[in-house]
């Protein structure tokens, strides 16, 4: 049977297996520790001493715990990922075997940080290189060993790249003459008249 | 299969029947020790104190007795091999008794630790991918042209590379059902007989 939140493919049999771990805690509880899960994936640090506090009462074991958070992160991520609604979400859960209360307190959770989490989804997505910024100079020739009168203006751009494959920042350092400069502009304006086109 | 030990092997585990045979069982221990771990100096400098001989001794018999464990774990050798082999040492019965319990008790575990000391390729880490549309460039405008960019995180040995590769959206559907094919493979019948014989 096909889920939109796994996107449109039939659920991980890992996932239906720990549907009933989950119902073993209350959704009140259920709620808290979704809360904690949410922090861990928006990147903030999780409390797992408060979640093994929640799950206490449930008598779940170290490898239960260790499940319901994968459960948890596997579900709300793959959501967002798949831009699926709450009501869908609480319905296919429901349809999973986890009872309405759960599905619903998940639900809710879910919805307060879907763009959150959908926006830091956006900006962990794959990324070549990046620019981090450009520093420039105008420079004026007066003259050289071949000209005695050069009298002419000099572009130095720095451009301080990003690498994406292996991390860290490089600079680029590049010169223009007047000319070359213009035309550097003219046909980044178009490709910026473009992208705001779209 | 028989092992045959060096003349130079034969004179270090030649120390063992001089220690006594509960300190053939320590030294036995640190054997293995030495397989699971590595060198431990200090180890052999305690137990040569405790049993009151030359350091020098201990460590030739603690590394002689490594050296028979991982041949004879390597060559899965049987019993009966295993003691016609150690015979030629001329231990006593005894001695003969402990030496094969020590290689039947540890030679899983030795097998094990052999088994990872095996050259590796780099293997699948994890898999990064982008769908892009191409929409114009500075020589074209008007242009659709998808492509996919793979970043392929690979480990070897404790050490991420990281390979990128991009293809456009057909090639990737002829990589996709090639791999699917290479998949199938295992499901002919001399695949099958294969795999029913390895078992």
């Amino acid at each position: 049977q096909r889920f939109r939140f796994c996107g449109d493919l039939d659920c991980p049999d890992w996932v239906l297996a720990e549907i009933s771990t989950l119902a073993k805690i209350s959704s009140v509880k259920l709620k808290l520790i979704c809360g904690q899960v949410l922090r861990d994936l928006l990147g903030e640090a999780m409390e797992y001493e408060k979640i093994l506090k929640l799950t206490s009462d449930a008598k779940l074991d170290s490898g239960d715990v260790k499940a319901t958070i994968a459960v948890l992160g596997f579900v709300l991520c793959s959501a967002a990922k798949h831009g699926v609604d709450s009501e869908s979400l609480a319905s296919e859960l429901q349809q999973l075997g986890l009872p309405k209360e759960h599905a619903g307190g998940l639900c809710r959770c879910y919805e307060e940080k879907q763009s959150c989490l959908q926006d830091r989804l956006r900006a962990r997505s794959l990324r070549l290189s990046r620019l981090g910024s450009v520093c420039w100079r105008v420079d004026h020739t007066l003259s050289s060993s071949e000209l005695w009168e050069v009298n002419e203006p000099l572009v130095h751009l720095t451009f301080n790249v990003r690498d994406g494959e292996h991390g860290g920042t490089a600079a680029v350092p590049v010169v223009l003459s007047a000319d070359k400069f213009r035309v550097l502009l003219a046909e980044l304006r178009q490709a910026q008249a473009l992208m705001n086109s779209l | 299969m028989l092992l045959v030990l060096s003349e130079e092997h034969k004179a270090h585990l030649g120390a063992l029947p001089l220690v006594g045979d509960p300190a053939v069982g320590e030294l036995g221990r640190l054997a293995v020790e030495l397989l699971r771990r590595g060198a431990a100096p200090r180890a052999c400098e305690t137990a040569a104190r405790k049993l009151s001989i030359d350091v020098d001794t201990v460590q030739h018999g603690v590394e002689g007795l490594t050296y028979l464990l991982s041949e004879s774990s390597k060559l899965m050798i049987s019993e009966i091999d295993f003691q016609d082999s150690i015979h030629v040492l001329g231990f006593s019965d005894e001695l003969n008794k402990l030496l094969l319990q020590l290689y039947l008790d540890n030679r899983r575990e030795i097998r094990r630790i052999l088994g990872e000391l095996e050259p590796k390729l780099p293997s699948y880490h994890s898999l990064e991918w982008r769908l892009d549309v191409q929409l114009a460039s500075r020589s074209l405008r008007q242009q659709i042209k998808p492509a996919v960019t793979i970043k392929l995180h690979l480990s070897q040995n404790e050490d991420q590379t990281v390979q990128v590769l991009q293809t456009d959206p057909s090639t990737l559907l002829h990589l996709i059902q090639q791999l699917e094919q290479a998949l199938g493979e295992m499901k002919t019948n001399h695949c099958r007989r294969i795999v029913r014989n390895m078992k």
